[in-house]
């Protein structure tokens, strides 16, 4: 097909990060006037950075971008709402004090008798166009007083009346009720029907399915195939997103697990969207098992370690370490239960960038007897032990007071994972131990796990890595929607199969997921 | 940073920065005066070197004076440094200073201890006074999340108020022409260090002492590495198990107590009666002398020097030609505005920092195949 | 003696002393509230005021005129504070140190260039001529209303100008495309450059009309308040323009009613130093004390209003 027929035409699109990731690889992505086009892929698939590219947030390594059959360069956002590309982002890009009309012509105000905005225009601008394009918002209305779904409305609005003809939606539906959605697949339907062209990024294949034409499937930053929607199954849609690459091995003995060290029961949660994020969840991990919670991101596992290590609190429901309540304590009560917990987001919670190796390697266990001395620290246990972490876990820095900021990202890792590994732990939380880190510093994380679980620890492992969480885990737990969709204890899981339940096709008995408490 | 190279940068950086703030003062003094390489000589070398009849002579004296001087500026800024080690922007310590100069000074008119004794309690009492007065802000931002800046600026306003009124109303000596106590007690004068009339205090060790116990506080104990770390990542900290609240809380009193001590030892040092009407501005020195120092308590000491020899070469200036001793508060800005500049030759640091770390990737990689194997292993 | 006092207070001329003693603090707070919309703590209000106030006293002097002495000082406070932008948004010095630098220069650089341009020390003295001092103007209608005639009547040009800057500082927020786009990125940086807004640009603009306003504050010091330069005569009105600013909500009517606040308290300070038994001082605590109160009363309601999800709310 020529570029002249297509509304949007990406060819041989790479992109190679400073740190020599390669987010995407000669992608092709083509898009043709007027229809849904939905981009697929699990987390870290490439999808944003493709769509990023497109909007002007980032400049490709390689490749060709043409709008409408004409070459473009965009060098920013502006030059893409020029070409007229307009994008949703998934977190609001919204002024929450300002009204609907005031975000909707920021930075393009009417004016009227020279230097004063015309609100009168700007009402009258909003309330037109969400006429025409049939999406009804409060002009008037402050945005912090609006539902979500308004506010997604309203981005919508945003680009619609800069001239956007083409539409990028990131995850429009992850904040959204399910009425909610409902009613945006109609507004989009409608935009359709006007001629707008709409790229659509969602996880979820029943919406894929529903509201799109075609499909493109991205995988480990490469395009893997474009779909006419209704020619494909979605079982062959979630087979193409989770196939596997890499068949990782790794040795571990088999286990009999002991008693239960992390008991949760029946935790629900609304989250900041107003979105029930955790429904009911009821699970536990026994010492000496790796239990891991696949799914795809969003789906409340995010929710569910912020709950168990405090820093959100259930709605309700409990979880109990050795019996005791750990909802609501403070980080040092929930430490001094025996629970390690290494971060999703190492540099905002794992470290502290500017301080030292040693620094931060104690930071759990600096207030105990063996490193103070009435009010002093006793300076040699400190540096015995930081010295001892660093040997124990590889650390490549120059001493131990050298800056942690200016390590590798792997090593930075591996200074967290020193610290949450080496301080007796019952019960260590992992979320995504092993994201964007080297192949050396991944392999020796995942055998320290499965040491330690193997010497009595219970594991809970979250990874939107699945060949991850499929090779460690001795049991597994899929969530889908908030809900605990699956729980496999026997070892006999494949991707396909993991794929079916992560995307919501297949959904177990209550009986089946009821296992997975151990009661 | 603590590499060499990079030490290295940041005292050519600091250099930098305090020869651009002189460069900045030396075009005002020619601007200004009539004789201005006299000026500069008188700001520069004049602290220490006095000229008489061609030959030169060492001046003791004016050092004292200078070490005099440092005395509360040392408090002030150990106080700054701890407070905002743990990012807490309070401003407080400039009313501290005044409220402890005023209770150890009424303790000094009133209390009767006959021994040496009673300078202590004097001193002590202010100490522990002023870090009470800092729970207000402190626990204001800590419960509430109340600005720590904006309760700290009112704070000082109020503490002088108070101070006012009951030197006013109750404490004034009417038989003087200004408003001043009566005079201390003997018992509760800080005795002097050196002869002459330098004001060069006993104070002056409890500075160097203090300066000490801070740095051991901030590096070598628990409750300093809690401060430190809240500082850098406050989530981290947070997250590590630290109790963020009650260390945001303990920094905050730190403070107030230093600078109601560096206020106590300066009265009782070197007046006879307790005057102060008006804020001393010690408390925005001590900014100064933090930023130089980096927030490490164990620079405070020379910072100080440093402020306060600028501070003499001003006033030496100031007597001997026709440039304004005021000019102190130019060089002061510009040193601040430089030395606090993050992106100050940030090219220049960013160069080094790719540098040093291709070069210890390589030798790091180097080493670990030099030892015969992966570290996995 | 509470008689005696509210004879002295219920009178048309302690109103007026209210309104003249507000007029500078409220020029300070509006620039604080302008400076904050963008998201810039401008704790150099009390230096920009002195400063201004210095440089709109010797522009007035050497041009005998008034009129270019306020343009001078509005032009030196928009300098300075774009000064202060260039080191806190291009050199990244913290926006309360850069702030702190320039009290610096406002507590002793002023004496220094007083004494390097005029020879003198500490203050304007003799140099003080009537074309130098901003006229008083009489309202025609409401000078004859008795009473209110004397309250609201009779004032300087430039106290009716921080009244009226009040709706100015309003339109130019609330009702302007740059008002808009300096609320957009004080709230959400992110959502304005987005749609195209510069951020650099947007906060430049703000801390420069941020020091204009507070030059405007300088001038009115030390060119009718104080009938000449003094080196003590800002005493702190910066800090409190910022306290009103925190105080009003960050609102200008808001940053008003604290204005008037403080000096309403300043007022009844001058009142009551001249009675027995009323200590002036503790009148003076009262405008400080009604600060940190009305800090509290805010941020408690701020915290309930964020407790659902307060736990997580750590600082990023």
């Amino acid at each position: 097909m020529e570029h002249n027929d297509l509304a949007l035409d990406m060819r041989g699109i790479t992109k190679i990060y400073p740190n020599v990731i390669a987010a995407n690889r000669e992608v092709d992505f083509s898009v043709k006037p007027g229809e849904i086009h939905a981009l697929i892929g699990e987390n870290g698939a490439g999808k944003s950075t493709l769509m990023k590219i497109l909007f002007g947030m980032e400049r490709p390594t390689e490749g060709e971008i043409f709008v409408d059959g004409q070459a473009v360069s965009f060098s920013s956002p502006t030059d893409a709402i020029a070409k007229g590309i307009g994008m949703v982002h998934q977190h609001f890009m919204l002024v929450p004090s300002l009204t609907v009309a005031e975000n909707i012509v920021l930075g393009m105000a009417p004016r009227k008798s020279g230097f004063l905005i015309d609100y009168r225009e700007a009402l009258e601008l909003t309330r037109a166009s969400a006429e025409k394009f049939n999406l009804h918002v409060e002009p008037s209305a402050r945005v912090a007083d609006i539902a979500t779904g308004m506010k997604q409305k309203v981005e919508i609005l945003k680009a619609l009346v800069r001239g956007a003809r083409v539409l990028i939606l990131d995850e429009p539906t992850a904040v959204l009720t399910s009425q909610e959605t409902a009613g945006l697949f109609q507004e989009l339907k409608n935009l359709k029907e006007q001629g707008f062209t709409i790229i659509f990024i969602s996880h979820k294949l029943n919406e894929v399915k529903e509201l799109t034409d075609r499909i493109t499937i991205m995988r480990a930053g490469k395009s893997v195939g474009v779909y006419d929607t209704g020619a494909v199954s979605e079982e062959e849609i979630s087979r193409r997103m989770v196939g596997r690459d890499v068949i990782l091995s790794v040795e571990k003995e088999a286990v009999a697990p002991g008693e239960v060290v992390l008991q949760v029961q029946g935790l629900r949660y609304v989250n900041e969207w107003g979105k029930q994020a955790l429904d009911g969840v009821t699970f536990s991990v026994r010492s000496g098992e790796i239990v891991g919670v696949a799914g795809v991101e969003g789906n409340g596992q995010r929710e569910l370690v912020d709950i168990l290590f405090g820093l959100r609190l259930p709605e309700s429901g409990t979880a109990r370490v050795g019996g005791v309540k750990l909802t609501g304590l403070p980080q040092a009560r929930i430490r001094s239960l025996g629970v390690s917990y290494v971060p999703e987001d190492r540099m905002t919670l794992g470290i502290a960038a500017a301080a030292s190796v040693e620094e931060n390697v104690i930071s759990d266990r600096f207030q105990g007897k063996r490193f103070n001395h009435g009010p002093l620290f006793r300076m040699k246990e400190l540096h015995k032990e930081s010295d001892r972490l660093i040997l124990d876990y590889s650390i490549l820095c120059k001493t131990r007071s050298q800056e942690v900021g200016m390590l590798s990202g792997g090593n930075i890792q591996k200074v967290v994972v020193a610290r949450e590994f080496s301080s007796d732990p019952v019960l260590i939380i992992a979320d995504q131990p092993t994201r964007g880190i080297d192949v050396g510093a991944t392999e020796l994380i995942r055998k320290r796990l499965i040491d330690l679980s193997r010497a009595g620890a219970a594991v809970l492992l979250v990874s939107a890595d699945l060949n991850e969480v499929m090779e460690l885990s001795d049991s597994l737990i899929v969530f889908y929607e908030g809900k605990i969709a699956g729980y496999f204890d026997n070892g006999e899981w494949d991707d396909v199969m993991m794929g079916e339940y992560m995307l919501g096709l297949k959904h177990q008995s209550d009986e089946e997921i009821g296992r997975a408490s151990h009661a | 940073m603590r590499d060499r190279r990079m030490v290295f940068f940041g005292i050519a950086r600091g250099a930098m920065a305090i020869i651009l703030a002189l460069a900045v003062g030396a075009v005002f003094i020619f601007l200004s005066s009539k004789t201005p390489f006299t000026a500069l000589r008188y700001l520069l070398i004049g602290p220490l070197l006095s000229f008489h009849d061609g030959s030169v002579i060492f001046n003791a004296q004016y050092l004292f004076q200078i070490f005099a001087a440092m005395i509360p500026t040392i408090f002030t800024g150990l106080a700054v440094c701890v407070m905002f080690s743990a990012n807490q922007f309070n401003l407080a310590g400039e009313g501290c200073v005044l409220a402890g100069g005023f209770i150890g000074g009424i303790l000094g008119v009133y209390l009767q201890i006959n021994s040496g004794w009673h300078a202590v309690v004097c001193v002590l009492a202010a100490t522990v006074a002023c870090g009470l007065i800092m729970l207000i802000p402190a626990l204001l931002k800590v419960k509430l999340g109340a600005s720590e800046m904006v309760t700290s600026l009112m704070l000082n306003f109020i503490i002088l108020y108070v101070v006012l009124h009951y030197l006013n109303f109750n404490f004034a000596d009417r038989t003087k022409g200004a408003t001043m106590t009566k005079a201390f007690r003997s018992t509760a004068v800080i005795p002097s260090l050196v002869p002459g009339n330098s004001k060069m205090s006993v104070g002056f060790i409890v500075a160097l002492l203090a300066t000490a116990l801070i740095a051991f506080f901030m590096y070598r104990t628990r409750w300093g590495y809690a401060i430190r770390m809240i500082g850098i990542n406050e989530s981290f900290a947070l997250y590590s198990g630290m109790n963020v609240g009650w260390t945001i809380v303990l920094a905050q009193v730190i403070g107030g107590m230093l600078s109601g001590m560096g206020g106590s030892l300066e009265v009782l040092g070197r007046y006879q009666t307790y005057l102060w009407r008006e804020l001393p501005g010690y408390g925005w020195v001590g900014i100064t002398v933090a930023i130089l120092a980096k927030n490490n308590p164990v620079y405070v000491p020379l910072a100080a020097f440093f402020i306060a020899y600028l501070n003499k070469g001003c006033l030496l200036m100031s007597t001997h030609c026709d440039v304004p001793s005021e000019m102190i508060d130019i060089i002061q800005a510009a040193i601040f505005l430089f030395f606090a500049a993050e992106q100050f030759l940030s090219g220049f640091r960013q160069k080094l920092v790719v540098k040093t770390a291709t070069e210890d990737l390589m030798r790091l990689e180097a080493d670990r195949g030099s030892r015969g194997g992966g570290s996995h292993a | 003696m509470l008689e005696q006092f509210f004879q002295a207070v219920f009178k048309a001329d302690f109103i007026f002393a209210v309104i003249r003693i507000t007029a500078p603090i409220l020029f300070a707070a509006l620039a604080a509230v302008i400076a904050e919309k963008a998201g810039v703590v401008n704790i150099g209000l009390e230096g920009i005021m002195m400063i201004t106030a210095l440089f709109g006293f010797l522009f007035a002097y050497w041009t005998q005129s008034w009129i270019i002495g306020v343009l001078g000082a509005v032009l030196t406070g928009g300098l300075l504070g774009l000064v202060m932008g260039f080191f806190s948004l291009k050199l990244k010095t913290d926006i309360i140190l850069a702030g702190i630098a320039i009290n610096m220069l406002g507590a002793g650089g002023t004496i220094f260039l007083l004494n390097m341009f005029t020879g003198l020390r500490g203050n304007t003295g003799n140099l003080v001529t009537p074309n130098i001092l901003i006229p008083t103007v009489k309202i025609p209608l409401i000078d004859r209303i008795p009473v209110v005639g004397e309250m609201l009547s009779g004032h300087a040009v430039l106290t009716y100008c921080a009244f009226i800057f009040v709706f100015l500082v309003w339109l130019l927020l609330y009702k302007t495309p740059i008002g808009l786009n300096i609320r957009a990125v004080g709230e959400n940086p992110d959502a304005a450059s987005s749609v195209g807004v510069s951020v650099l640009g947007i906060k430049y603009v703000a801390i420069a009309l941020s020091g204009a306003l507070a030059g405007l504050g300088g001038a009115f010091m030390s060119m009718y308040y104080s009938q000449g330069w003094n080196s003590g005569m800002v005493a702190g009105r910066g800090f409190i323009a910022l306290a009103a600013q925190a105080m009003g909500r960050g609102e200008p009517v808001g940053a008003m009613l604290s204005s008037l606040l403080f000096g309403l308290a300043q007022a009844l300070r001058t009142k009551a130093s001249g009675l027995q038994g009323v200590s002036s001082f503790l009148v003076s605590l009262i405008p400080y004390v009604a600060t940190v109160l009305g800090l509290v009363i805010y941020s408690i309601s701020l915290k309930r209003k964020a407790r659902k999800h307060a736990i997580k709310a750590v600082k990023p």
